[in-house]
């Protein structure tokens, strides 16, 4: 008898060994320590929880693998190695920081898997990445693409508000690259508009900045600059800076008296809580998500019900929905293709259409270099009783544009 | 006995360093070129420090030889091996320059000094988009060696020994007493007749050069430089807690500062994704705290007593 429990046992476990599945990796580099790399782990950790659950992509489930690149962009190209060929995964998909991704492109160029990546904004990615990497899919509209949608944004919003009126623009732009780039674009553009011509024409009529240091690299004082801004009379003034900046610019602006008719501030993370605080009150900022997106969009809320149920928290920056949406993306693209041939995987990820949580489909357009972009612009969203709401784009604004800005109580 | 057996060691621990590539994957050859990295700037920032000197422009050496290296490629078509030399050249130069001014300053004025040129490279290299791509960087088409990663490695590898043994020829021949004696005491050794500028103004112009190579390379493996990567003060930080661990004033302990910090850390992030940097902090702070000449200096003292 015990023999024959034995040889069953026995033929279970070669069974079981003979028709294991083996799992389709992806290796995901984020920064773990932050945010935006933390809560987008967890998003993508929930997409791949779900996609198993409905039983796995071609018969075989997913397996995730992360490595943190602690920002540090050594460490972030040594993860792509590692997860080249220690964990042997068949497809790579991250992360933030352009630094980091600057030191990736040559290792990612070495061995030419099929790559999603959610961050990573700067257009020297793109210079380096090159046009002909077919295999590379770069989901954040590029520095470049941010200042176009704002110009159709506020163009827009113009058109549907008519007491709405822009023609002054002041950019205050913190010293750094972030910054600085920003300036750099709104300068190309503001040229463009003086023809008549790019995405600001007849909303710029008149363009200056203004350099200042942000807090989160040790300065924090601001009012030089707003002095600047206030003699210029903006119709319409931006900051591009860091959170840290947020709460000390609206303060010194109250302070000096400062109040264009609309206020502005671009950092690429709000600190947490701002909503909550009164000077918030009819901020405008840019992103690419907002939590009210559950109004409106029925994905965008299954997301943020499952996040919420999963990690017990709410998610608080737009790099989770993208995390999601880089692993839906790739998967959508996997089934659609039928295979895991690499060809046939890159030709279907170029055409298919994922609804995503952020709002909006997810299609793939080349871009000024390389040929697999997805979204193209941000959103124009407002602080309104503690709540962003979306402004722009029109079919999925959540409230009506507050105008003009007055400083909350 | 001892006089064959340690030229055999290091013999046999260059060759198993040279044929690395043959034997191991691309994942730990990639950890080694970092480690090597810090290894050459913490052995650099230590030799200065033998001088008694504490330098805080390693960052800023590191960032200029850098961006001396991709600009002369990306803008003058100079051949990358050739831009890694001509950055050394440049940073040799300057610190020359610099340094009739700030060797002249001792102690924490020296420090802050030298941290202060980290901030002002930065700035001139912002504040100069034309020449070398202002605050967005520059980036170079193609990364030295097409990104053969053994080339790359050997590269690496030629650095972090060259430095070695100038560290080994510093603590072997007579500069090693000049350099000892003005750390002790200045007045001692000047009264004794020791040329104290001559020896401070080579150490410092040594170890620039050797940052500014060290810069170079990392740049050209990666294929980019921006302000805020190349001047990043892990550049500084990282290397300085590698010799403290290690132990200062020698050579083998910034090596061992290295090799100990740089295996941990990459050990420590792959068996706990979250929370790895506190352990790595704390491990740093108690090497310091129970082992205040650091592992090597540590272990040499075991031996000393233990004869």
């Amino acid at each position: 008898m015990k023999r024959n429990i034995g040889l069953v046992l026995f033929f279970v476990v070669v069974f079981s060994l003979a028709f294991a599945v083996d799992p389709i990796k992806i290796g995901a580099v984020n920064p773990l320590g932050d945010i935006t790399g933390n809560q987008s782990t967890k998003a993508m950790r929930l997409a791949v929880k779900e996609i198993n659950d409905a039983g796995g992509v071609l018969g075989r489930p997913l397996e995730l693998i992360v490595i943190d690149s602690e920002l540090n962009p050594a460490k972030g190209a040594a993860a792509i190695e590692r997860l080249a060929t220690v964990e042997k995964v068949d497809f790579f998909v991250g992360g933030m920081a352009s630094g980091v991704h600057l030191a990736q492109v040559p290792i990612l160029k070495k061995y030419q898997k099929i790559t999603v990546w959610a961050g990573a904004a700067s257009h020297q990615v793109e210079l380096a990445m090159g046009p002909d990497a077919d295999w590379y899919f770069h989901l954040h509209p590029w520095d470049y693409q941010q200042g176009e949608g704002y110009g159709i944004g506020w163009r827009e919003i113009v058109q549907a508000y008519p007491n709405v009126d822009i023609k002054k623009v002041f950019l205050a732009y913190e010293e750094g690259a972030f910054g600085t780039d920003s300036y750099t674009a709104y300068l190309d553009l503001y040229e463009l508009a003086k023809k008549g011509e790019g995405p600001w024409q007849g909303i710029m009529d008149e363009f200056e900045g203004a350099s200042f240091k942000s807090a989160a690299l040790g300065g924090g004082d601001y009012r030089a600059m707003l002095n600047q801004a206030m003699a210029f009379d903006p119709d319409l003034f931006v900051w591009a800076g860091y959170d840290a900046d947020a709460i000390p610019i609206v303060a010194q602006a109250k302070e000096v008296n400062f109040t264009p008719d609309l206020l502005v501030g671009a950092p690429p993370g709000w600190p947490a809580d701002f909503g909550k605080n009164p000077l918030a009150e009819n901020v405008i900022l840019y992103g690419m998500w907002a939590p009210t997106l559950n109004d409106v969009s029925p994905v965008a809320k299954h997301f943020y019900d499952a996040y919420v149920e999963m990690w017990n928290e709410e998610p608080a920056t737009y790099f989770a929905p993208l995390g999601y949406t880089n692993i839906y993306f790739l998967v959508e693209g996997i089934k659609k293709a039928g295979t895991m041939d690499k060809e046939a995987i890159i030709s279907a990820l170029r055409t298919i259409e994922y609804e995503s949580p952020l709002g909006e489909v997810l299609k793939i357009e080349p871009s000024r270099i390389i040929p697999n972009q997805g979204f193209k612009y941000q959103k124009i969203l407002q602080w309104q009783n503690g709540r962003q709401e979306v402004i722009w784009p029109l079919d999925l604004a959540t409230a009506k544009l507050a105008y003009p800005f007055t400083f909350g109580k | 006995m001892k006089k064959i057996l340690t030229p055999l060691i290091a013999i046999i621990a260059i060759g198993l360093l040279m044929f690395l590539p043959f034997y191991t994957g691309a994942y730990f050859l990639h950890v080694v070129m970092t480690i090597l990295i810090y290894m050459t700037l913490s052995l650099s920032w230590d030799m200065m420090l033998r001088t008694g000197q504490l330098s805080f422009g390693v960052a800023g050496f590191f960032g200029v030889g850098a961006y001396v290296s991709i600009v002369s490629f990306a803008n003058f078509g100079i051949n990358p091996l050739f831009s890694i030399f001509l950055a050394g050249g440049f940073m040799a130069v300057i610190a020359w320059a610099l340094g009739f001014v700030v060797l002249k300053l001792r102690g924490i004025y020296f420090a802050i000094t030298t941290l202060a040129l980290t901030t002002v490279f930065s700035v001139i290299i912002r504040n100069t988009p034309r020449l070398t791509g202002g605050a967005s960087g520059k980036v170079i088409p193609n990364v030295i060696f097409q990104g053969d990663s053994s080339k790359i490695y050997w590269l690496i590898l030629t650095l972090a020994l060259s430095t070695i043994l100038i560290s080994e020829i510093f603590s072997r021949t007579r500069i090693h007493f000049a350099i000892n004696s003005i750390r002790t005491d200045e007045i001692v050794a000047k009264s004794t007749g020791i040329n104290i500028f001559k020896y401070l103004i080579i150490i410092f112009i040594i170890t620039a050069a050797i940052q500014g190579v060290t810069g170079a390379v990392y740049s050209q493996q990666y294929g980019f430089v921006s302000p805020e990567t190349t001047f990043s003060l892990d550049f500084l930080l990282l290397p300085m807690a590698m010799a403290l661990v290690g132990g200062i004033y020698s050579t083998w302990g910034p090596v061992i500062g290295a090799i100990v910090l740089g295996f941990a850390s990459e050990y420590l992030k792959l068996i706990m994704p979250y929370g790895h940097l506190i352990i790595y902090g704390i491990i740093i702070i108690l090497i310091i705290l129970f082992l205040p000449k650091g592992i090597f200096g540590s272990l040499k003292n075991k031996i000393q007593s233990s004869k």
